[in-house]
């Protein structure tokens, strides 16, 4: 046993001094990192931008209640609103500027924008008022006698207010996207809802019967890379395990290295747990870069717990067994590579690590709840995301069982006679 | 005769369905260098791995100083230095590294420094394995096999693929570990070093041990003797003369051949064939293990090994 640090050490410092080694277990997972945080991930919350033409104007000025409205639309924080001169026409804006063409959503706001909420809520507000005395007419069995009378009056007075006021009729807001734009649909959807505020505020609804809430999953803030930083961390400890450690067992053994330590004191024992240490050194190294990284380029709040760390180790000695299983049986460093390969790259794309399982189809999904992968990254996402250790508790299970069989079967396989 | 480190008595090892060693049995004294020579196949690796409890043996019995090969594995690997057949070390780590990576395995704290200027390697000490020539490498892998201080080496084929400055330069080395005090077992299938090197050999084929004895005893007895040949005018009368001494005489156009079974028997002649001297030119050569080889078993090993 004490030959594990040593040997350990050796593993080590040979791989660091390893290129392409290094290249595998990092550069690369950082790579694809990047390309699918940007792809799926996004850096932050997106913001669409808006062109608002206000020909609503008051001696040059926009009015009040158009520039109340313009508020409204900003005070979401989904709009970057720019505004744009009413004197302008708006195609010929867009062949001007070719640029422009790309995200022209532009609401044009009516001339006569305030005059005509004015009326048309006044009208609204009397309408109500004259609909609530008519129910109460029908229920007022049990009213007194003198409010029956004094509110019939007044139903009259107001009936004649109404006929003296102009005909009213509502405002009409002009949206204008691009046939191919496919975000054209949920802006004019937000816009919908802000309209539908602002008419509530107008006839002085102030209290809301129904409300939504949307929360954040956890109570963590979290952006899209979080969600996506767990699934990468365990699909390239699985990865470095089944192509890394693979290749590295097999070569060892094609050079004549496990023959030189074979005919040492090292314990058979001894050498496989130092080349899991070595692979569990490494899953913690890999994590620790992810994280440092999802934490500078998407802004990851992330952090592995000692619940996450347990995890990784067991999905680490997990997968490194694998990688010794295979290297110790098959005996060409090609083919021995080639398994590698055939069995990690399929599972790290069926497991759902890169994207939601949900997405695929109905079959694959079964298939992935086959793959100690999708166990993997599904407790680490628990417990990373959810903060919640408990919902990994499966995961716990199988990566346990998994990590103590594999880690059988590897020392089953190794050889250390008939080398 | 010295204490036997190794003692190896009707020793069998079966692959599937052929027989890589067949029944042998030979001993290995302490303080000797002592080589099974043989082509490739003839079972020379097997019978070391089996000696260094890489192998199980199929039948038969090994002792390794004093151990059972099957029983006491720990004991065995304990008290002996290892370099294996195209023997490798951690391509990544320097020489010097790999020394003392053997060393904590074996638990052991050697004087590195000795040992690496010892076998001429101390300015290498830093270099990477894999950056090192094939010979260099031979003597780090010979450094490792000395880390924990074995009193018994097993050096299988150590200078195979290296050239001959390379190999002359690794006899060297393993001169030096017998004035050690080591006792030596190698492997090879070169003749030549095994006549310079070694102080007694096996000759082994197609698993067998066809001799074992002292190189000069070998030489001796299967060499082929000493060849006294001469060449010149009036050639008949050496040739009348060296029949006086010996039957074996051959006569080619102005050359006369005569073969002679042991050292003392050509010397005789040859004092004659001085005095009678009429301008001849004498060559006298004595057979090697080229000619114990053939001898023994009709055919010769190349270069590479292979039985021609």
């Amino acid at each position: 046993m004490r030959s594990i640090i040593p040997v350990f050490t050796a593993l080590i410092k040979g791989w660091l001094r390893t290129k392409t080694g290094i290249f595998f277990s990092f550069l690369f997972p950082l790579m694809l990192l990047l390309l699918f945080g940007t792809i799926f991930g996004g850096t932050g919350t997106q913001k669409y931008t808006l062109f608002i033409q206000n020909f609503d104007l008051e001696d040059g000025k926009q009015t009040e209640l158009s520039e109340a409205f313009i508020n409204a639309l900003e005070s979401t924080n989904i709009f970057e609103i720019r505004k744009l001169d009413p004197e302008i026409d708006i195609n010929t804006y867009v062949k001007e500027n070719p640029s422009f063409e790309y995200n022209y959503r532009i609401l044009k706001i009516p001339k006569g924008f305030e005059k005509k909420l004015y009326e048309k809520s006044m009208t609204i507000r009397l309408n109500i008022i004259l609909s609530t005395f008519s129910d109460f007419e029908k229920y007022s069995g049990s009213m007194n006698p003198d409010d029956l009378k004094a509110m019939r009056e007044g139903k009259e007075k107001l009936t004649q207010l109404m006929e003296n006021l102009p005909a009213s009729e509502s405002v009409e807001l002009i949206f204008l996207a691009e046939e191919n734009d496919m975000s054209a649909m949920a802006v004019e959807g937000i816009i919908e809802s802000v309209i539908n505020a602002f008419n509530n505020r107008l006839i002085g609804v102030e209290e809301q019967a129904m409300t939504i809430t949307a929360e954040p999953l956890a109570e963590k803030n979290m952006t899209p890379g979080d969600y996506y930083l767990p699934g990468y961390i365990a699909a390239f400890i699985m990865t470095n395990g089944v192509i890394g450690a693979t290749a590295t067992i097999s070569e060892l053994r094609r050079n004549g290295t496990v023959k030189r330590l074979a005919a040492t004191p090292l314990s058979k024992s001894s050498w496989i747990l130092s080349n899991i240490l070595q692979q569990t050194t490494l899953a913690f190294m890999l994590t620790a870069v992810m994280v440092i990284f999802g934490w500078i380029i998407f802004d990851v709040h992330a952090l592995p717990n000692i619940y996450a760390i347990l995890l990784i180790f067991m999905g680490a000695v997990t997968f490194s067994s694998i990688g010794m299983i295979l290297g110790g049986v098959i005996k060409d460093v090609e083919a021995a590579s080639g398994a590698g390969n055939a069995i990690a790259f399929p599972m790290m794309f069926l497991s759902g690590a890169f994207w939601p399982i949900e997405m695929m189809p109905g079959y694959l999904q079964t298939i992935a709840k086959f793959l100690p992968l999708y166990y993997f990254h599904e407790g680490l996402r628990s417990i990373m995301i959810m903060d919640n250790p408990s919902g990994a508790s499966l995961s716990f299970l199988i990566m346990g069982v998994l990590a103590v069989v594999f880690i059988v079967i590897a020392t089953k396989v190794t050889r250390w006679k008939e080398l | 005769m010295s204490e036997k480190v190794i003692e190896v008595q009707d020793l069998v090892k079966v692959y599937k369905d052929v027989t890589a060693v067949d029944k042998i049995s030979f001993d290995v004294y302490q303080g000797e260098i002592f080589s099974l020579v043989g082509p490739n196949g003839a079972g020379k690796t097997t019978t070391v791995e089996i000696l260094e409890c890489l192998r199980n043996p199929t039948e038969g019995d090994a002792k390794v100083l004093g151990f059972d090969v099957r029983k006491d594995e720990k004991e065995i690997k304990k008290r002996i230095g290892v370099m294996p057949q195209e023997f490798n070390a951690f391509e990544r780590l320097t020489v010097k590294e790999n020394v003392e990576l053997i060393a904590k395995i074996y638990g052991v704290k050697p004087d590195i420094e000795n040992i690496l200027r010892e076998l001429g390697v101390w300015e290498a000490k830093n270099r990477q394995f894999h950056k090192l020539s094939g010979g260099m490498q031979r003597r780090v892998g010979i450094c490792m096999a000395l880390a924990s201080d074995p009193e018994l080496l097993f050096l299988d084929e150590p200078t195979t693929g290296l050239d001959p400055q390379a190999r002359k330069e690794t006899w060297e080395v393993i001169r030096t570990l017998k004035k050690m005090g080591k006792t030596v077992f190698l492997t090879s299938h070169y003749m030549e070093e095994v006549e310079r090197l070694c102080d007694r050999a096996g000759v082994m084929v197609k698993g067998k041990l066809i001799a074992t004895d002292k190189i000069r005893n070998l030489i001796s007895k299967y060499g082929g003797g000493i060849k006294v040949s001469v060449e010149g005018r009036n050639i008949e009368k050496a040739e009348k003369m060296l029949k006086s001494f010996t039957e074996k005489v051959l006569h080619e156009k102005n050359t006369v051949i005569g073969k002679f079974k042991t050292r003392e028997e050509a010397s005789k002649a040859l004092a004659q064939l001085y005095q009678l001297s009429d301008g001849y030119k004498i060559e006298i050569t004595e057979g090697g293990m080229d000619d114990v080889f053939s001898q023994l078993t009709g055919g010769r090993v190349d270069d590479r090994g292979e039985l021609i």
